[in-house]
C-alpha cells in the first residue's frame, strides 16, 4: 500500500490554536454533536475522518460560527480561539471568519474576475491601504495557492472559467488573502480529479508552514498523506483523536479499527 | 510586482483579541444594520400600500350598503291612477312616473303633518324632493303587478334622495347644502325632524346588490344587479371554453406534443400571449367578434370570448405545472398493463392533477372577473339597464360587467358615485376572496406530495 | 328548424349510433369481448364520432359559407343607380339584411296568414314599411323599392338555404350511422380509431393560442394598413402634435402618447424597482421562514387586486392628494389626474412583480457563493451587495423588463390617473395621456369606425403590441440564459 506512505509524523509539541471542550451541537431536536474535547495544534494539519452524517463537517462548521446561518442549529460547550471563547455574546463572527478561513467541498468561486475573487477578502476588511498594496496581496495569494503561473496572465477573466482544480486553488487563495490563522477546509478535493487532488494537496501541504489547517476528509489516504493530526468521528462523538500515524497503525478504539479496515463507512 | 516572492511580509491585522471591535467592524456593522433597516423599510412601505389601498376603498364603499328610507303611508288615489275606474292594464299604463309622483308627494306631505312635523315655510314640492325620483318608479311597478291596490292605503318604503342619504353619510353638510342648487338646508332640518320620529331610517341596502344601474341623478338607486349578472354569465362563457380547451391543450403539450419546432412555436406563443396587455385582446374582439363575426355589441357571449382568450394562456401554465408534477412511475404503472398512452393519461394522470388544475383554473377565472380594459373596446361601457335573458339566450342580450359598471360610475358627476363605485369594488373584491379562498383550500385539501 | 334543434337531433343520433355500434359489436362475437379487437365502449365511441363530426363540421361549414354566397346573389340586384346619394352599395346591403331579418319577425308575429300577405304587400313599400315598424325594424325614408324587392329575394334564399342545409347535415349524419355501423367488426381498431380522434382535438385545442395570436396580429396590421391608407404613416410616427378633429384634419401624431407612457411607466419603476428588490432580497436573505410566510403571500395580494381598483385608488385618494399637497403648494399643477398619480399607483401594482420575480432569481443564485463570502468573514449585507447581486443582476434585469413591459401595457390606472390631455412635457405633475387611454377613448367615442381617428387605435394598438412583445421576448431570453448558468 504505497499511498497508505504516512506522511512526516515529527509533531512538534506545537502550542494549542483551537481548544474545544464540551461540545454539543443541535439541528432542532437531534443531537449532532456530543462532548466533543479536542485541541487543534497550530501550523499542523488536522484530519477530521469518519462514516458520513458523523458530525465531521459539523463540527468544522462550528469553529468559524458557519452554523449560524442555519437557524435550526444550536451550540453549547466552549470552542476558544486563542483563549477566547468565540462564541461569546461579544464576538462579532465577521471579525471571527477574518481569522478563521474556509474552503468548501465544491469549488464556489464567485462570478467575477480571478483578480476580484481574491481581492474580495482584503477589500471588505481593509487590508490593503491602496491598489498596489492589493495587488501585492493578490499576487501573493495566488503563489502560495499555486495558482499564480496558470492565473497571471488572465487575471481580469472570470473566475468561473477555471477548471475544476483550479478554480479550488483559486478558493484557496481567496480564503488565504485574508491572512487568516486557521485555514479550516470542507472535503476540499472530493469534487476533484486524481491530478487537482494531488496538487492541492501538495499545496496543504506547504500551507502548514504558516496556518493551523483543518481538513475534513472521506478519504483515509487522503488523511494519511497531508495530516500530522487526525481525529476520528462516529455518530457524532470523537472517538479518537491523536497522531496521525497511530491512529492509522495502532488505533486504540475498536471503532476506529473497523473504520480504518473498511468494516464501517 | 515580478520580484515579490513567496516570502513577502504578509501584512498582519490581527492579533487583538475577538471580545473588542475595531473600528472598521463596527462601521460594517452600522452598514449592515443600515441595509437592513432599507429592507424592512421597503416591506412595510409595501405592506402600508395594501393597508392604505384597502382602506381608502372601504373607508369610501362601506357606506354603500347602508341607505336612507322614508316609510309613510300612500294613499293610491284612483282619481289620478285610474281616471277610468275600469283597473284595465291599458290604461293604467298609460299613467306615467308623474302621477305616481304626485301620489307620492301628496301622501308624504299629509303623513309629515300627521307626525307633527314642522315643514317650516318649506313648499309641497321641496318636501317631496327629499324622496328619491327612483320611488316613483318603484310604486308604480308595484301597482302594475297588482292593480286591486289602487284605492287603498298602503305601507310604502322609498327611497331617500342621494342628498338626503348623502347627509347622513357625512357627504353633504348644512354648508355645502347652501351653495347646492339639488337641496336646500331646510330640506336637511326636515329630514332630521323626520328622523326624529322614525319615518326616516337608515337600513342595508340591499337593492345595491339586486337593482339595475341608474341614471347620472340617480345614484342613490343605482345597483349592481345587472353587472353581476352580466359578469356570472361571463364567468361561465370562460369556464365552459377555457377549462376544456385549457386542459386539452396543456395534455397535448406535456405528454403528447413531439419536440420540434411546432410545438416550440406554441410553447413561446403561450409564454408570450400570457403577457399580452389586456387591453389587446379587446382590440381583437372588437375586429373579430363583433366587426367580423356580427355578433352584438355589449353582450356577455363576446365579452366572455375576450376573456376566455386572454384566461387560456393562464390556465394551461398552471395546468402543464400541475401535469408535470405528477410522477412518471404513474404513467409507467399505466402503460405497464397494457393501457394506451391516452387510457394512461384520461384515466391515471388527469385525476391526480385535477386539484392543481382547477386551481389555476378559478385562479384565472378570478383575474378574469377582475378584467376591464378589454370589455370597454367591445361596448360594455353601455347603459344597460334591463337584466339580460335566462341562459343561453341570455348571453347574446346587452349587459354590464361588475369592472365596467365600477368605471362607468367613476365617470358620472354625482359625488354619490364615488361611494357607489367603491362600494361595487368592495363586493368584486368579494367575490375574488371567495374565489381565492375555495382555490386555497382546494390545495391545501388535495395537495400531494410525492 | 332552429340551428339548436338540428344540432340536438344530430346528437341524439349521435347517440343513438353509440348504442346500436355497441350492441353490434357485442352481437357479431355473440357476446365474447375476447374475440374483439377493441372493448365494445370504443365502437360506441366510434359510432358517435362517424355520426356527430362530419355532420357538424358541414352544418358550421355552411353556416359560415352561406351568408357569402346569398349576399354575393342578391348584391347583384341592387344596381348603382338604387344606391341614394351620400349612400353607399355596402349600406344598401346592410339594410337589406335588416329588413329580411325584420320580414321574418311580422311572419313569426302575424302567424301563417302573413306569408301570403307578405306576398300582396311587395309591391306596396309603403305598407311593409308599417308593418316592420310594428316588429320593430324602423327604416330610413332613402330605403328604395330595389331594396324590399331584394330583401324579399334574401329571405327566400336564406330559407331555402336553411332547409338545404338541414337536409344535408340530416343525411350526412344517417349515412354517418350506417357507415359507422357497418365498421364494427371483431378486427375493426375502434379504440385507436377514437384515440386518433381525441389526439386530434387536443392538437387543435393547442393551436388555439396560435391562432390567438394570429387574430391579434391580423387585426391589428390590417386595420392598421387601412389607417395609413387615409393617414400617412410617416406623420403618426414622426409628428409630436396628437388633436384628432371630429371633422377630419386631425394630427395624430404617436410621440405625445409614447412620452406619456414612458414617463408613467418610468415613474412606476422608480417606486417599485427598489421597493420590491429591496423587500425580496430581505424576505430572500434576512427573514424568518415564518415572516416569509405572512408577508410574500400579503404583497402578492397586491397582485391580485384588479387594475379597475387601483384605478379608483389613483381618481380618489392619490389624485387629490398628490394636487392637495404637492403640485398647488409648489405651483406646479392643479390638476389631479397626473403623471405622478398613475405612476405611483402603477409603481404600487407593480411591486409584486418585481418582488416575487426577483425573490425567484435571487433564491436560484446557489448558497455555495454565499457561505464562500460569509466564510471570508462579510457581512450579509456585503454579500449580498457583491456577491448575491451581481450573480442575479440579469436574472432581476429581466425582471424589471417584464415589469417595464406590464407598465407599458396597463390601462385601467391612466385612463381613471394619468389624464386625457397628450403634451410632451417634463412636469410630472400635469396631466398627460398614453397609448393605452387613446387606445380606449379613440375606440369608444362616437367617429365612425372607418375614419382614421378610429382607426388610429388599430395603428396605437399595433405599436403597443410589438413594444411590450420584444421586452418580454428579451426579458424572458434573459431570464432563461441566467436560469442555465446556475442549473
Amino acid at each position: 500500500m504505497d499511498d497508505m506512505r504516512l506522511a512526516d509524523s515529527a509533531v512538534k509539541a506545537a502550542e494549542t490554536k483551537i481548544a474545544a471542550r464540551k461540545v454539543q451541537v443541535f439541528y432542532g431536536d437531534s443531537h449532532a454533536i456530543k462532548d466533543v474535547d479536542i485541541d487543534i495544534a497550530d501550523r499542523t494539519v488536522t484530519a477530521f475522518i469518519g462514516p458520513s452524517g458523523c458530525g465531521k463537517s459539523t463540527f468544522l462548521r462550528c469553529l468559524n460560527r458557519m452554523n449560524d446561518t442555519i437557524p435550526a442549529c444550536r451550540v453549547e460547550g466552549d470552542i476558544l480561539l486563542d483563549g477566547e471563547d468565540i462564541y461569546d455574546k461579544r464576538v462579532d463572527p465577521v471579525q471571527l471568519r477574518a481569522r478563521v478561513g474556509m474552503v468548501f467541498q465544491k469549488p464556489n468561486p464567485f462570478p467575477k474576475s480571478i483578480y476580484e475573487n481574491v481581492a474580495y477578502g482584503p477589500k471588505i476588511h481593509g487590508l490593503a491601504r491602496n491598489k498596489a498594496e492589493l495587488d501585492e496581496i493578490v499576487e501573493s495569494s495566488l503563489r502560495r495557492a499555486a495558482l499564480w503561473n496558470e492565473a497571471k496572465d488572465r487575471l481580469s477573466a472570470p473566475g468561473t472559467g477555471l477548471s475544476g482544480g483550479q478554480q479550488q486553488r483559486l478558493c484557496i487563495a481567496r480564503a488565504i488573502a485574508t491572512s487568516p490563522e486557521v485555514l479550516l477546509m470542507d472535503e476540499p478535493c472530493s469534487a476533484l480529479d486524481p491530478i487537482a487532488t494531488a496538487q492541492v494537496e501538495e499545496l496543504i501541504d506547504e500551507l502548514r508552514a504558516q496556518f493551523s489547517v483543518v481538513i475534513v476528509t472521506h478519504s483515509m489516504q487522503q488523511a494519511a498523506r497531508v495530516s500530522q493530526r487526525t481525529a476520528f468521528f462516529h455518530l457524532g462523538n470523537l472517538v479518537e483523536y491523536g497522531e496521525t500515524g497511530q491512529i492509522f497503525t495502532n488505533p486504540r478504539d475498536p471503532r476506529t479499527e473497523s473504520y480504518i479496515t473498511g468494516r464501517i463507512g | 510586482m515580478t520580484d515579490a516572492t513567496v516570502s513577502l511580509p504578509r501584512p498582519v491585522p490581527q492579533g487583538g483579541s475577538l471580545f473588542t471591535l475595531d473600528g472598521r467592524v463596527k462601521r460594517r456593522n452600522a452598514a449592515e444594520a443600515r441595509f437592513r433597516a432599507y429592507g424592512m423599510t421597503a416591506i412595510v412601505l409595501a405592506l402600508m400600500a395594501l393597508v392604505w389601498l384597502l382602506y381608502s376603498i372601504f373607508a369610501a364603499g362601506l357606506p354603500a350598503f347602508q341607505q336612507t328610507f322614508v316609510t309613510m303611508p300612500v294613499m293610491l288615489d284612483p282619481a289620478v291612477l285610474d281616471k277610468n275606474g275600469n283597473r284595465d292594464p291599458a290604461d293604467l299604463a298609460k299613467v306615467t312616473t308623474v302621477g305616481y309622483s304626485k301620489v307620492l308627494a301628496a301622501s308624504f306631505v299629509a303623513a309629515a303633518e300627521a307626525a307633527g312635523v314642522d315643514t317650516g315655510d318649506l313648499k309641497p314640492k321641496d318636501i317631496a324632493g327629499l324622496l328619491s325620483e327612483e320611488s316613483a318608479a318603484t310604486l308604480r311597478t308595484q301597482v302594475l303587478a297588482d292593480p286591486a291596490l289602487i284605492g287603498q292605503t298602503i305601507e310604502f318604503t322609498a327611497l331617500a334622495g342621494g342628498r338626503i342619504d348623502g347627509y347622513y353619510k357625512g357627504r353633504v353638510t348644512m354648508a355645502s347644502a347652501k351653495v347646492d342648487s339639488n337641496v336646500k338646508p331646510e330640506q336637511l332640518v326636515l329630514a332630521d325632524a323626520l328622523k326624529a320620529k322614525g319615518m326616516l331610517v337608515q337600513s342595508f341596502n340591499a337593492g345595491f346588490l339586486t337593482m339595475p344601474d341608474a341614471s347620472d341623478k340617480r345614484p342613490e338607486a343605482a345597483g349592481l344587479g345587472v353587472a353581476i349578472v352580466g359578469s356570472f354569465y361571463m364567468m361561465i362563457v370562460v369556464l365552459v371554453l377555457s377549462l376544456p380547451i385549457g386542459v386539452a391543450a396543456s395534455i397535448y403539450l406535456e405528454e403528447f406534443a413531439p419536440k420540434n419546432r411546432l410545438t416550440d412555436i406554441i410553447e413561446v406563443n403561450i409564454a408570450n400571449l400570457a403577457a399580452v396587455p389586456s387591453i389587446v385582446f379587446g382590440i381583437l374582439g372588437l375586429a373579430v367578434f363583433i366587426n367580423f363575426g356580427g355578433l352584438p355589441q355589449s353582450a356577455p357571449i363576446v365579452g366572455g370570448l375576450v376573456l376566455t382568450l386572454i384566461t387560456l394562456p393562464r390556465i394551461i401554465i398552471p395546468t402543464r405545472a400541475a401535469l408535470n408534477a405528477v410522477p412518471p412511475s404513474i404513467r409507467d404503472a399505466a402503460l405497464g398493463v397494457g393501457a394506451s398512452k391516452l387510457q394512461s393519461v384520461f384515466h391515471q394522470v388527469l385525476p391526480l392533477a385535477m386539484p392543481g388544475i382547477l386551481t389555476g383554473t378559478i385562479i384565472g377565472l378570478a383575474q378574469a372577473l377582475g378584467e376591464t380594459a378589454p370589455l370597454l373596446l367591445i361596448g360594455m361601457v353601455a347603459f344597460v339597464r334591463d337584466f339580460p335573458g335566462a341562459l343561453p339566450g341570455g348571453l347574446f342580450d346587452p349587459a354590464a360587467a361588475l369592472p365596467v359598471q365600477i368605471y362607468n360610475w367613476t365617470q358620472r358627476g354625482d359625488p354619490g358615485f364615488v361611494e357607489r363605485a367603491s362600494g361595487a369594488i368592495i363586493v368584486l373584491l368579494g367575490f375574488l376572496l371567495i374565489m381565492n379562498a375555495v382555490a386555497i383550500f382546494l390545495r391545501r385539501k388535495f395537495e400531494r406530495r410525492w | 328548424m332552429t340551428n339548436g334543434i338540428l344540432v340536438l337531433i344530430v346528437m341524439a343520433l349521435a347517440a343513438a349510433a353509440h348504442v346500436l355500434a355497441r350492441r353490434r359489436s357485442l352481437a357479431v362475437v355473440a357476446g365474447d369481448i375476447k374475440k374483439l379487437h377493441s372493448l365494445p365502449a370504443h365502437h360506441g365511441q366510434t359510432g358517435f364520432l362517424f355520426t356527430a363530426v362530419p355532420a357538424l363540421l358541414l352544418m358550421a361549414l355552411w353556416l359560415v359559407v352561406q351568408p357569402f354566397v346569398i349576399d354575393a346573389r342578391v348584391g347583384g340586384m341592387i344596381a348603382d343607380s338604387d344606391v341614394p346619394a351620400g349612400s353607399t352599395h355596402e349600406l344598401v346591403m346592410a339594410d337589406v339584411r335588416r329588413i329580411s331579418d325584420g320580414l321574418d319577425t311580422v311572419v313569426a308575429l302575424g302567424g301563417s296568414g302573413e306569408e301570403e300577405a307578405l306576398a300582396s304587400m311587395r309591391a306596396d313599400s309603403s305598407a311593409v314599411r308599417a308593418r316592420l315598424a310594428k316588429a320593430g325594424v324602423a327604416l330610413g325614408d332613402n330605403v328604395g323599392d330595389a331594396a324590399f324587392t331584394a330583401a324579399a329575394a334574401h329571405r327566400a334564399l336564406v330559407h331555402s338555404g336553411r332547409n338545404a342545409m338541414t337536409a344535408a347535415v340530416l343525411a350526412l349524419a344517417v349515412a354517418g350511422l350506417g357507415f359507422g355501423l357497418s365498421r364494427v367488426r371483431p378486427d375493426f381498431r375502434a379504440r385507436i380509431a377514437s384515440e386518433r380522434f381525441v389526439t386530434g382535438l387536443l392538437i387543435a385545442s393547442s393551436l388555439i393560442a396560435i391562432l390567438t395570436t394570429l387574430g391579434i396580429v391580423a387585426s391589428l396590421l390590417f386595420e392598421t394598413l387601412h389607417f395609413f391608407r387615409l393617414y400617412p404613416a410617416s406623420d403618426f410616427f414622426f409628428s409630436t402634435v396628437w388633436n384628432p378633429q371630429f371633422r377630419g384634419g386631425s394630427d395624430l401624431g404617436i410621440w405625445p402618447l409614447l412620452w406619456g407612457t414612458i414617463y408613467v411607466s418610468l415613474i412606476a419603476l422608480v417606486v417599485a424597482v427598489p421597493v420590491g428588490l429591496m423587500s425580496a432580497i430581505y424576505l430572500s436573505e434576512y427573514a424568518s421562514a415564518r415572516m416569509r410566510a405572512w408577508v410574500k403571500p400579503a404583497i402578492e395580494i397586491l397582485a391580485g387586486i384588479p387594475t379597475i381598483v387601483y384605478g379608483l385608488f389613483a381618481l380618489i385618494t392619490v389624485g387629490p392628494i398628490l394636487r392637495d399637497y404637492f403640485a398647488q403648494p409648489f405651483g406646479l399643477g392643479s390638476s389631479s389626474s397626473s403623471v405622478m398619480t398613475a405612476g405611483i399607483v402603477m409603481g404600487i401594482m407593480v411591486i409584486p412583480f418585481v418582488s416575487s420575480l426577483s425573490d425567484d432569481i435571487i433564491n436560484a443564485v446557489p448558497q455555495s457563493l454565499r457561505d464562500g463570502s460569509l466564510a471570508l468573514g462579510a457581512t450579509p449585507s456585503e454579500t449580498v451587495r457583491q456577491v448575491v447581486f451581481p450573480a442575479a443582476l440579469p436574472g432581476i434585469v429581466g425582471a424589471i423588463l417584464l415589469a417595464a413591459s406590464r407598465a407599458i401595457g396597463e390601462t385601467m390606472i391612466v385612463v381613471m390617473g394619468a389624464g386625457a390631455a397628450a403634451k410632451l412635457s417634463l412636469n410630472p405633475f400635469e396631466a398627460m395621456t398614453t397609448v393605452t387611454v387613446k387606445i380606449v377613448s379613440q375606440l369608444t367615442g362616437d367617429t365612425e369606425f372607418a375614419s382614421p381617428e378610429t382607426l388610429v387605435a388599430f395603428a396605437l394598438g399595433l405599436t403597443l403590441f410589438v413594444m411590450t412583445l420584444a421586452l418580454n421576448i428579451l426579458a424572458l431570453y434573459i431570464v432563461r440564459k441566467y436560469r442555465e448558468q446556475y442549473e
